[in-house]
């Protein structure tokens, strides 16, 4: 029972993790919190609903165009509207982002609806592996795995291309990187492609576990938030952790405690840490100088 | 009693060590000067005395009350103010509201009575009313009756500084901390700060504790002058010993 | 409408005036209409006495939330509040107590010898509740608490070296705001004589905030601006095909390139364009405008008298 419980905590912990890395990126970049994350997401999601139902197209084609879709968005949601921004004080930037969410919130549902969908996905839910004593349904094995590939992929990109470890230093010093000479306005809006991305993967796996509507993400989208708050917001390694952390414990919770109040678990979670470690476990403070 | 004292403060920030066993006693109606190079400690001494840093060793004794480790706000209630050596105005607000603020301290009307205002003879009113008089004079004494309503983030640099000035005096503070008030001004304006400070120990017999970044003007205001660099005290004394001190040439012509 | 005013008027003074962040008030909104039918229903309360305690537990809980508040700052707090606003209705949701998915009927409400079973009647008290409030909360804004609260926002630290509680005076903001909400709250319920939890969503915390940064954050005839256009955006959702000129063409854009079950949601996607362009444009929204309108007369108005004045110049 236990392992169980640990195995669909890894798989729900997976797709937080993800949302955390994508929230993570792109608030180290540029210190805004992208609560548009989620239902970016969400629209690549039925990007891909709208190729493999009215286009009739195959998996690949639609997850393909599901991606590029997502990675345009982000790329112009900041070069189009944060950059024009003439005062981008922090809260500023959050309001942003919030308006862009019920922009897309409000097109997704007037495009297709409240209904609830089926999505296809190439991976039954329903189907089952017995690995170790334990059942497994196939989609959470596809999603640990694909979940934990990218993040792989997403590491050392960062790590080993060039491109990666300039998007590091514009991270950590804009002023030295750009005289360094890093495009660093385009690394910006790269950061934010690539969250997309990773965003819409999440986004992706969640939709055949539960079904398709406008407010798919929303969940995900506090979850991933809990975590990255849980590991540190600029802290991608943390990030992660916090992510799988997370599914694990409110799989513990839901489990040997309540079902029903799962989801406040990752609340408490948030108020908690934050109460004593205001910059999540791995975290560090800034200390602003009078 | 001392009126105001200083006792082995030290102030460690992870490895490194902003103030270093400072010490020094101010009496009453004293203008006493910190002067140092930059990077000194002389802003983190105010900050640590304002509360907003909690000192790593030491104590700060005000009026026979030990006050180190005290939040800002009790430690502004028991009679001291300070400005700021960057500006640190409520931007948005217009320079008598930044005055009232100041009087936060000696008004009284919280929730209930605030949102009951009925009219002007309601008791928050009459507040309003008579705090607003109260801070008139000062307006007058900065010459900034013309600025009254405008918001102070519009105003020109030196006005500013005057604001904050207004603002520490409207709390009527028995000892204030003034960071660099000359900063950013030629001499003209220099020396209107000199003039000014000697109103304000004259005329409001006010305490002052004042850093100073421009030596000559330091030791030209003040009747006891400390000298830091690197966060150690290298001397603390009558301004002309300061001033020949040989520690205190090297710190500001050397490596300092 | 006059509802999502009151709504408005307590988020101008979190927001707008003490400089923090609720993406969540659609919770407390939740726990003043649940707390005002709870008490009429299982207690037998009057209306006239359920609503303020509604108020009250609002601000207990809007307090229990300034506290964590009070560590947290920009994108910190705006995610704890996130939380709470999703908690509250998950718990609602999830409880027997609140009638679950299904929600809660309001029953019958009097005022004294007067009933408020009449849709007129229910109005007068709305739009009176609101009026009272707004002038409270007015008085409050120039008085000391005012004064304070919009100190921290401008600068906490300074606020703070001048005598300001911070830590009292931003759970006292939560709390303020969370007290407003939970009257609204209770009033809402009067008014659509139903509750469930499907109506206090994200989507409407964020249209709360909407109508304050569009309003203008910190001024309060742009927060009763601001509240009385987006909710009268939101009321007209379900009509948009009515409108005069513009309903036929979304009717036949929506055939075509939409769905025109999905209509209704175009007005979130206004409402989240109104904040975009607000933030690009016009950052202090309508009352931004207003400003800049006036300074705009001021300066035809002074050419003017430079023009038509001899002698030295005017100011």
């Amino acid at each position: 029972m236990l392992l169980q419980v640990l195995a669909s905590g890894l798989s729900a912990g997976s797709i937080y993790a993800l949302m955390a890395l994508a929230l993570v990126i792109t608030y180290k970049t540029t210190e805004v919190p992208n609560f548009a994350q989620g239902d970016m997401a969400m629209v690549s999601a039925f990007i891909a609903y709208m190729f493999l139902t009215d286009f009739q197209t195959g998996f690949i084609v639609a997850f393909g165009a599901a991606l590029v879709f997502a990675f345009l968005l982000g790329v112009g949601f900041e070069g189009l509207v944060l950059r024009r921004m003439r005062n981008p004080t922090h809260l500023n930037l959050i309001i942003m982002t919030l308006g862009f969410t019920l922009a897309l919130f409000g097109l997704a549902g007037w495009k297709w609806g409240a209904d609830q969908r089926r999505f296809p996905f190439p991976v039954s839910a329903s189907e089952v592996v017995r690995l170790g004593g334990v059942s497994v349904s196939t989609l959470s094995v596809a999603t640990i795995l694909i979940a934990a590939v990218l993040m792989v992929v997403v590491f050392a990109f960062f790590r080993f291309t060039k491109l990666g470890i300039a998007m590091q230093a514009t991270q950590q010093d804009p002023i030295a990187a750009r005289i360094n000479g890093v495009p660093t306005r385009a690394v910006v809006g790269l950061t934010f492609g690539i969250s997309s991305v990773i965003g819409s993967v999440a986004a992706l796996l969640t939709a055949p576990l539960i079904t398709l509507d406008p407010t798919l993400m929303w969940d995900a989208l506090l979850k991933g938030f809990a975590a990255a708050v849980l590991g540190g917001l600029n802290t991608p390694v943390g990030a992660v952790l916090g992510g799988y952390l997370l599914g694990v414990i409110e799989n513990l919770f839901g489990a040997y405690v309540s079902v029903e109040f799962k989801s406040v678990v990752a609340f408490l979670i948030i108020v908690i840490v934050l109460w004593f470690r205001p910059s999540g476990l791995f975290g560090r403070h800034h200390e602003r100088k009078v | 009693m001392t009126f105001f004292a200083v006792d082995g403060l030290t102030m460690r920030f992870g490895g490194l060590t902003a103030l270093d066993n400072v010490s020094f006693e101010v009496d009453r109606g004293m203008i006493f000067s910190i002067i140092g190079p930059n990077g000194s400690g002389k802003s983190t001494a105010f900050n640590c005395i304002s509360g907003i840093y909690q000192p790593t060793a030491g104590e700060i004794h005000f009026e026979g009350e030990c006050i180190s480790g005290l939040a800002p706000h009790l430690i502004g209630r028991r009679g001291i103010a300070r400005t700021f050596q960057n500006i640190e105005l409520f931007g948005t607000e217009s320079t008598i509201d930044n005055l009232m603020l100041g009087r936060h301290q000696h008004m009284k009307s919280g929730l209930w009575s605030g949102v009951a205002m009925l009219g002007s003879a309601s008791s928050a009113a009459r507040e309003e009313i008579e705090n607003r008089e109260r801070v008139e004079w000062i307006l007058e004494l900065l010459d900034l009756v013309r600025v009254r309503d405008r918001p102070v983030g519009e105003l020109p640099y030196g006005t500013q500084k005057r604001v904050e000035l207004a603002r520490a005096l409207a709390m009527e503070p028995k000892l204030l901390l003034v960071d660099e008030p000359s900063a950013g001004m030629n001499a003209d304006e220099r020396a209107e700060v000199g003039v000014r400070m000697r109103e304000l120990r004259g005329e409001l017999d006010m305490t002052i504790l004042l850093i100073e970044h421009h030596v000559q003007l330091a030791i030209g205001l003040a009747d006891r002058v400390l000298a830091l660099n690197f966060g150690k005290p290298i001397a603390c004394g009558a301004p002309e010993e300061i001033r020949q001190h040989p520690e205190v040439i090297k710190a500001y012509l050397g490596d300092g | 409408m006059a509802v999502f005013v009151i709504v408005g008027l307590g988020m101008n003074v979190l927001v707008g005036d003490t400089g923090q962040i609720s993406l969540g008030h659609a919770g407390f909104l939740a726990i003043g209409a649940y707390t005002t039918v709870l008490l009429m229903t299982r207690l037998g309360m009057p209306f006239p006495f359920a609503l303020p305690i509604a108020g009250c537990v609002s601000a207990l809980f809007g307090f229990l939330l300034g506290l964590p508040a009070l560590r947290l700052a920009g994108p910190y707090l705006a995610i704890a509040t996130l939380g709470f606003g999703l908690a509250i209705t998950q718990i609602i949701a999830h409880s027997a107590l609140f009638g679950g998915h299904m929600g809660l009927v309001v029953p019958d409400a009097t005022l004294g010898p007067f009933s408020l079973s009449g849709d007129v009647s229910k109005y007068y008290l709305i739009v009176g509740v609101a009026v009272v409030l707004a002038l409270g909360v007015r008085n409050l804004s120039v008085t000391r608490v005012g004064r304070a609260f919009r100190a921290i926002r401008d600068n906490e630290i300074a606020a703070a070296t001048m005598g300001v509680d911070v830590a009292y005076y931003k759970t006292l903001s939560f709390a303020v705001s969370a007290a407003l909400t939970g009257v609204a709250g209770g009033l809402l319920a009067l008014m659509t004589g139903f509750i469930s939890p499907g109506v206090f969503t994200f989507t409407l915390s964020l249209m709360f905030l909407a109508m304050v940064v569009f309003g203008g954050l910190g001024s309060i005839p742009g927060a009763i601006l601001g509240s009385i256009v987006m909710g009268y955006l939101n009321l007209e959702m379900d009509a948009f095909q009515e409108l005069p000129v513009l309903g036929r063409a979304l009717e036949d854009f929506s055939e075509r390139f939409m769905s025109t079950v999905g209509l209704p949601n175009f007005g979130w996607v206004v409402t989240g364009m109104l904040i975009v362009f607000t933030i690009l444009l016009e950052p202090q929204g309508l009352y931004g405008l207003w400003i800049r309108a006036l300074k705009a007369i001021k300066r035809s108005k002074s050419a003017d008298a430079n023009s038509s004045l001899p002698g030295p110049g005017a100011n």
